[in-house]
């Protein structure tokens, strides 16, 4: 489904990325399902909890991949057995093996090379340099912590100043100072016009960046559209979220007298379960009507905020 | 290496044991050029060696370093199997090599005919496992079994079956570049001409098979 009409203007021109009915099978596993997507110049988060296909479909438009039914173009042309369209593409996977014996500016000027770039040296350091990793760029890849070996990948990736960037999970690793930059880096790159497609199963860390997301659950394309409508079918999702206090009827009694409960049922265990739709507002609540009352709070844990969970209720939407 | 040192010393041994020169050359070429270093060394150098040429890259999942590059596939393999070659190479023709020029009627002639045919065997055997290695990850067992089963059991069997074995080209280019110094193998090697054709289609063919298969494999 879609959940709001692409306003981009960009959109008129021809897609970058162009997947039409493209469905991949491994046995009788089938991993990705008739999923047919356009991807255009900007920023587009691909996002689905683990095992939804993502890194699957992005193998396959990165041409690491065939599909077994369907057909990829990117820019125009085929990607499978065309290695030209290489100079165009930088693809990160999400597997965070690198050739440890090399330093940092070894492993960028070797993938640099096989890019056939002319002039290295200055490639190579300004690729380090926009992911902030001048200091360290002497160092043996087997010494940098999960965080910095993502970010010199990403350097790697970026060394011969693609137009397209497929990146699957670029974050995994890093710390929010570090997102941040990232996101900074995506951004600049994104306004000089370069289309790239970013997988993460985190939601908010795609919220933080794309302006458009592509939502992949059990293989299939569930949703695509602007992400604040996306974000607006979310909010108005119920949450579900466990208490366990010293007396679950007392402050049953209480939060059924609040504005942002639904409903509230107390189960065998005398744990309260409480359903609302606005969890920020129960946050501040609970605690707060606790004290009033003078009863023991134990635990407070939101029973669904499983990514899963959050897919199906906008799929069922 | 210790494959490869074998050779040298029992060439040695046997030289320095030998009185009769026929006989102790008929020995030399039957034990080892061919029972050592052709049917043991040779595959099992070629074989380690070739099926790990991607297996560390398919492994540790780093070949799609190589692959999302704009250079075509068989730039890729090329000097993967040149690896391999070059090492296998210089392991068993050095071997090969050092053997000859201490066992019987040595010769430039006999030297050049060892060299020439290892190393045709060490292209033609690095080519199929280079492919065996990049379509099974259970490649080093297959050729085992090919090797021992095949190459030393049926082809010693079947006369025809020489002409799909390559430790068959290999005898025959050793007895097609010096006959007088491995006359003893006449009764049981192919045509030269047929050795040198086979053993460069096969080369070709797995090769080209490489290539396609790292154009159409999924690469993780």
């Amino acid at each position: 489904m879609t959940i709001s009409p692409e306003r981009n203007p960009s959109f008129e021109s021809e897609p970058v990325i162009d997947v039409r009915n493209v469905s991949k099978w491994f046995g009788n596993l089938v991993a990705v399902n008739e999923v047919s997507l356009q991807v255009y110049p900007g920023i587009t988060g691909l996002l689905g909890p683990n095992g939804a296909g993502k890194t699957t479909l992005l193998h396959m438009i990165a041409g690491l991949s065939n599909a077994s039914t369907g057909e990829i173009r990117l820019l125009g042309e085929p990607v499978r057995s065309n290695p030209g369209i290489y100079h165009q593409i930088g693809g990160m996977s999400e597997h965070e093996s690198v050739y440890g014996f090399y330093t940092g500016r070894q492993f960028v000027e070797f993938n640099a090379r096989l890019q056939g770039i002319n002039q290295i040296e200055s490639a190579v350091d300004r690729a380090i340099q926009s992911v902030g990793m001048t200091e360290a760029q002497d160092r043996p890849l087997n010494t940098y912590s999960r965080g910095m070996s993502q970010r010199m990948r990403l350097a790697a990736t970026l060394v011969h100043d693609p137009q397209v960037l497929i990146l699957d999970e670029p974050l995994n690793g890093t710390d929010p100072h570090q997102r941040i930059e990232f996101q900074n880096l995506m951004n600049r790159l994104a306004e000089e016009g370069r289309t790239i497609l970013i997988s993460s199963h985190i939601l908010e860390e795609v919220e933080a960046q794309a302006e458009r997301i592509l939502l992949m659950v059990n293989g299939k394309l569930a949703a695509s559209g602007n992400i604040r409508a996306i974000r607006e079918k979310l909010d108005q999702r119920p949450y579900k979220v466990r208490i366990l206090a010293d007396n679950p009827r007392s402050l049953a009694s209480a939060l059924l007298q609040t504005d942002v409960v639904e409903s509230v049922t107390i189960d065998p265990d005398d744990a309260i379960v409480v359903l609302s739709r606005n969890v920020s507002v129960l946050q501040q609540s609970v605690p707060s009507l606790a004290r009033d009352l003078g009863i023991r709070l134990f635990r407070v844990e939101p029973l669904d905020e499983s990514l899963e969970s959050v897919f199906s209720y906008v799929v069922e939407r | 290496m210790f494959l490869a040192i074998l050779p040298v010393a029992l060439s040695a041994i046997m030289a320095a044991l030998a009185s009769d020169e026929p006989q102790y050359t008929k020995d030399f070429t039957d034990v080892i050029f061919d029972g050592l270093i052709i049917a043991v060394l040779l595959p099992i150098v070629t074989m380690v060696l070739a099926t790990m040429s991607f297996r560390h890259e398919l492994d540790d999942r780093t070949l799609s370093y190589l692959v999302l590059k704009p250079i075509p596939r068989a730039m890729i393999v090329v000097p993967k199997m040149l690896a391999a070659v070059i090492a296998g190479g210089l392991l068993v023709i050095i071997s090969g090599v050092v053997s000859t020029v201490i066992g019987p009627e040595s010769s430039i002639q006999a030297v050049l005919a060892v060299g020439i045919a290892l190393l045709v065997g060490v292209v033609t055997y690095t080519a199929i496992f280079t492919w065996a290695g990049l379509v099974s990850s259970r490649a080093l067992g297959f050729a085992l079994i090919y090797v021992f089963l095949w190459e030393a059991l049926v082809t010693s069997l079947l006369e025809g079956a020489r002409y799909l074995s390559i430790r068959g080209y290999v005898l025959a280019i050793a007895n097609g570049i010096d006959g007088e110094r491995f006359d003893s193998i006449d009764d049981r090697v192919i045509e030269f001409p047929a050795a040198l054709i086979l053993s460069a289609t096969l080369s070709a063919l797995f090769f080209w098979l490489t290539v396609r298969r790292l154009n159409r494999m999924d690469v993780p």
